[in-house]
């Protein structure tokens, strides 16, 4: 079998309609955030869930609505035909099939070394059994977090001088703060901080994204559904930070915390981009400290302005993606 | 509230140039590189344009088929395949559907879909070995389809009625 013939089959079609329908579902979710300026992180990730979930059942569904929806006629009407650039060639040599075949290929390489395999290392290491014994409470850290609504999440203090700050779900949900941190961060802060971990446990408890996160398993070679899963979790930490700012009514501190973490950003200079390997943990560090500073941005200009009808506006979006998705073949 | 009917508007802007950007990239493989399936006027069209000598066309025609064909669809890319929809004089409706292409795998269309095949069988055809095949479209309409190999192609008429001027039409198509 030909590599266009197995595009050409019910898998390969699914495989290239998925990718189609879900850069179309992607340009359409992000016009439709900016033209309601919608700034609420929880339904920006709504809108961003459509681009992982769509192109999942897109193609199944409209083939048993229509089965000759993949014939010549309506292919020859459809608003874009995949199979029309996939047949052209590169300087009349390379297929674009097959630079197309290989995006996909780099695309489950990357989702498998860079998702799948620490999420399974996190989920077996999580699985241990939970420690029996309550560790003593560090007294700054008590302190600080002694009003915290929701009652104190356990918390463990790393002796270290760096800045570190995470939190880990399974049996014992716990944070995790380096006594360098400690040291830096007033009480206020403290609070912010470990209210942000504290959000993040909480909504492990209702575990959405975890679901989906198994679900998005199946594109694992879809380019566009890798960078939106990305930027569900980027909201994910927008979604924190509210929760945070709604235990602590300090959204300023947070913000100070935020910005401690902001690393120096450094300029790309031609030495690093001659180096790859260089130049992609820059970039990745530059990525970090935008994302950061859109966070302090926001944490520092007040709650997300809600302008209403969030669902009419998320079914308006969804329609007109089902609508184009099925003349994109 | 104002807010809210200027995003609407913009969103509807945006969708349409979206829309539009979609016919473009449609369109462009066919200015970058040609070759694609479209429609074509006439025969010689198709011969002039996609540089082919060979198109298997028959010489016997039965009269309620409306001559020239109702549609002519054609490609050189990825591989030579070209379709011919005849329709029925009085009616006007796709009644035989001649496809000649350089794959075997090339389905013409579901133009005349034969929802149920009650007989097949191999058919000689002027020393060439032929598969017919008898069946019903929707409706319950008699249809029958008959395809062979020649020189490079495979080559497939499908007609909405009982095989016998399928036969004859076939027969015409070679020397």
């Amino acid at each position: 079998m030909t590599l266009a013939n197995f595009l050409d089959s019910y898998i390969g079609r699914y495989i290239v309609q998925a990718c189609c329908h879900s850069l179309v579902a992607a340009l359409v979710a992000d016009r439709a955030i900016q033209a309601w300026r919608i700034t609420d992180p929880l339904v920006q990730q709504r809108f961003s869930l459509i681009v992982v979930l769509f192109p999942i059942v897109s193609f199944p569904a409209y083939q048993m609505i229509n089965p000759e929806r993949g014939s010549l006629s309506f292919r020859l009407e459809a608003l874009f035909d995949s199979g029309r650039w996939l047949n052209m060639e590169l300087w009349g040599i390379i297929p674009l099939n097959v630079v197309f075949v290989c995006i996909l290929s780099v695309t489950a390489f990357v989702f498998l070394f860079q998702e799948m395999i620490p999420v399974v290392k996190h989920t077996v290491e999580s699985r241990g059994p939970a420690s029996p014994e309550e560790e003593p409470v560090d007294p700054v850290v008590g302190k600080a977090l002694e009003h915290l609504p929701g009652g104190m999440p356990r918390v463990s203090v790393i002796e270290e001088d760096e800045f570190i700050l995470f939190s880990s779900t399974g049996r014992s949900p716990t944070v995790f703060l380096s006594r360098g941190l400690i040291d830096l961060l007033n009480g206020e802060q403290l609070r912010a901080a470990v209210a942000h971990e504290a959000a993040h446990i909480a909504r492990n408890r209702r575990p959405l994204l975890i679901i989906v996160f198994l679900i998005r398993i199946l594109m694992f070679f879809n380019p566009v559904v890798l960078v939106e899963f990305r930027r569900i979790i980027q909201e994910e930490e927008k979604v924190c930070d509210d929760i945070a700012v709604r235990f602590t009514h300090k959204p300023r501190a947070l913000a100070e915390v935020l910005r401690k973490f902001n690393s120096e950003r450094e300029d790309l200079s031609l030495e690093t981009i001659k180096k790859p390997s260089a130049l992609g943990a820059a970039l990745e560090d530059y990525s970090h400290n935008v994302h950061l500073e859109s966070r302090i941005k926001r944490l520092e200009e007040g709650p997300p302005h809600r302008t209403g009808g969030e669902w009419v506006k998320f079914l308006l979006t969804l329609a007109v993606i089902v609508a184009i998705n099925y003349f994109v073949v | 509230m104002r807010k809210n009917v200027r995003g609407f508007l913009y969103f509807a802007v945006t969708i349409a140039i979206l829309v539009g950007v979609l016919r473009v990239t449609n369109w462009l493989p066919e200015v970058l590189q040609g070759g694609m399936m479209k429609s074509y006027g006439s025969i010689e069209d198709v011969k002039s344009d996609l540089g082919v000598r060979d198109i298997y066309v028959p010489s016997y025609f039965p009269q309620n088929l409306a001559w020239p064909p109702s549609r002519i669809l054609a490609q050189s890319r990825p591989f030579l395949a070209v379709v011919m929809e005849f329709t029925q004089g009085k009616t006007g409706d796709v009644a035989l559907v001649i496809s000649q292409a350089a794959d075997k795998r090339f389905a013409p269309d579901g133009t005349i879909a034969i929802l149920q095949i009650k007989d097949q069988v191999n058919y000689t055809l002027k020393g060439r070995t032929a598969l017919l095949e008898v069946g019903t479209c929707g409706n319950e309409i008699p249809c029958s389809r008959i395809s062979w190999d020649e020189a490079n192609y495979r080559i497939s008429l499908t007609i909405k009625a009982p095989p016998f001027e399928l036969v004859k039409i076939a027969d015409s198509m070679l020397r």
